[in-house]
């Protein structure tokens, strides 16, 4: 299983409507609102890089998505 | 399904509360038929083991690609399952913490015939899990924690405090050293069970349970089986028929604590035990209506209407929601992203990020950034003054971005 954050910049006035979207995308497993660089923070699990390539083309072509960089998880420690 | 994660906590701590009050009302009726509290004890265990396999099994069939278990009541659960060599231990330490606070609840029963005036003590279950998790996690309570746990826990003992029944110190020795540790095996290990990956995916909460009511059964039934032998009684077997002879309510019993434990252990698996445990007392406020519509019918003694009772009971309801409130508002989460410079070991500065106390998770990334860990605080304050002061001192970290976090959705 890859998992990876999706961080993406929205335009001014989208969030709330582009949030409803994101919640429909199938292996998007945690949607964070945050506040500095970036607008909202994705956490996807795929089982493979061809399938986080749908899902991050998923993402941009939701309406208010300026930018978005993708970072895959090589190793994690977690609670 | 996604929801919002703070709420799914809420969801789940509360279900399970819910649940747990609806089985003491059911409890109440069975001890109508059934007066040997060692009898009772052990048919609900023995019943409950039959019961957690026939459901897990049930559980396990395939719908549509995921087990009805996944689209019920645990998304992670797949099938029944033997436990893994790993996880032995905690289910041993979890399985004797369950018979620890029942045997001690029996032996509390065998020695004053009410115990309501000891038993709201067995809220102080809660700050022993707090001062446990001081010590030993590495997610330590902060002082908003530790305060809210207080008042949580003196209003649960106020909440469910009792002018009758009888008192003595071998009765609160039992709550203290017996039940009271009990439960807080039973929290830490089944948290640790939770926060387990078994084949690189987080443990289920419904084969804890399984595992667990069935060492916690082993465990019982072992030392009432020394019990009988010293005192010439025969209650292993007479549990056992009972289960038969009271089928209906003894399953009854059971099923609910199967339910009851899958969404205490799922909770478990998103907050900290002494948090969820806090949580969890509010089967005092749904114990309110189960109990009144058993006194209504006479199964239980009339509720005092004793004006000054009334009155400490609610100043401990409301004491109660205000700390389960305040344990609700007053958590910030946030991640940080860390840019390292050339030259340094991702290893070695991975294991830098997670020995910082409130570092829920670090991830060791491809692409703009090195690293993106994710914290969790109760004020900024704290988490600059104890997060972000220790990350800067880290040699070879470049640049980093803080990014609080707002809301967040995960999917159950």
């Amino acid at each position: 299983m890859i998992n990876a954050y999706i961080l993406i910049t929205m335009q001014p006035g989208h969030s709330d409507k582009a949030i409803k979207e994101m919640r429909k995308i199938e292996n998007v497993a945690k949607i964070s609102v945050v506040a500095g660089e970036y607008d909202i923070v994705v956490r996807v699990q795929i089982k493979t890089l061809e399938k986080l390539l749908k899902v991050t083309d998923q993402i941009q072509m939701i309406e208010g998505v300026k930018k978005t960089t993708t970072q895959v998880i090589e190793k994690e420690i977690a609670l | 399904m996604r929801i919002r994660k703070k709420y799914l906590f809420y969801v789940l701590a509360f279900t399970s509360s819910i649940i747990a009050a609806l089985i003491s009302g059911i409890d109440a009726i069975l001890n109508l038929y059934l007066r040997n509290p060692w009898v009772i004890g052990l048919s609900i265990f023995f019943m409950g083991v039959i019961i957690s396999f026939i459901f897990t099994l049930f559980l396990s069939i395939p719908y549509k690609g995921r087990s009805l278990g996944a689209r019920t009541i645990d998304p992670l659960f797949t099938r029944i399952r033997f436990i893994k060599k790993e996880e032995i231990k905690y289910h041993l330490l979890a399985g004797a913490g369950n018979a620890l606070l029942t045997i001690g609840y029996f032996a509390l029963l065998s020695i004053i015939i009410d115990p309501s005036i000891v038993l709201p003590f067995a809220q102080v279950a809660i700050l022993y899990l707090v001062i446990i998790e001081s010590i030993s996690e590495k997610d330590t309570p902060t002082l908003v924690e530790v305060q809210s746990s207080v008042i949580v826990t003196f209003g649960a003992i106020l909440g469910s405090i009792s002018l009758s029944g009888n008192i003595s110190l071998e009765a609160m020795a039992i709550v203290f050293l017996v039940i009271n540790p009990g439960w807080v095996l039973l929290s830490i290990y089944q948290r640790k069970l939770k926060l387990m990956k078994i084949n690189n995916k987080p443990n289920d909460a419904v084969n804890i349970r399984l595992w667990n009511v069935f060492f916690a059964f082993i465990f019982s039934a072992f030392f009432v089986v020394i019990y009988d032998y010293y005192h010439g009684t025969n209650n292993l077997a007479e549990g056992i028929f009972a289960s038969f002879d009271y089928f209906g309510w003894v399953v009854l019993v059971a099923i609910g604590v199967f339910f009851s434990f899958v969404f205490y252990i799922r909770a478990l698996g998103i907050g900290k035990a002494s948090v969820t445990q806090a949580v969890k007392s509010s089967v005092i406020i749904f114990s309110i209506p189960v109990s009144l519509i058993l006194s209504y019918y006479g199964i239980i003694a009339p509720l005092s209407t004793d004006p000054v009772l009334v009155l400490i009971k609610f100043i401990g309801i409301v004491l109660m929601l205000l700390g389960i409130l305040s344990f609700a508002l007053t958590l910030t989460k946030a991640y940080i992203f860390i840019k390292m410079r050339p030259g340094y070991s991702i290893e070695e500065t991975m294991q830098k990020l997670w020995n910082i106390k409130g570092v829920n998770r670090v991830c060791a990334v491809a692409g703009e950034y090195d690293f993106i860990i994710k914290i969790r605080t109760r004020t900024l304050v704290k988490g600059y003054e104890r997060i972000l002061r220790k990350v800067e001192t880290i040699s070879g970290i470049k640049d980093y971005r803080w990014q609080s976090v707002l809301k967040e959705w995960e999917d159950i």
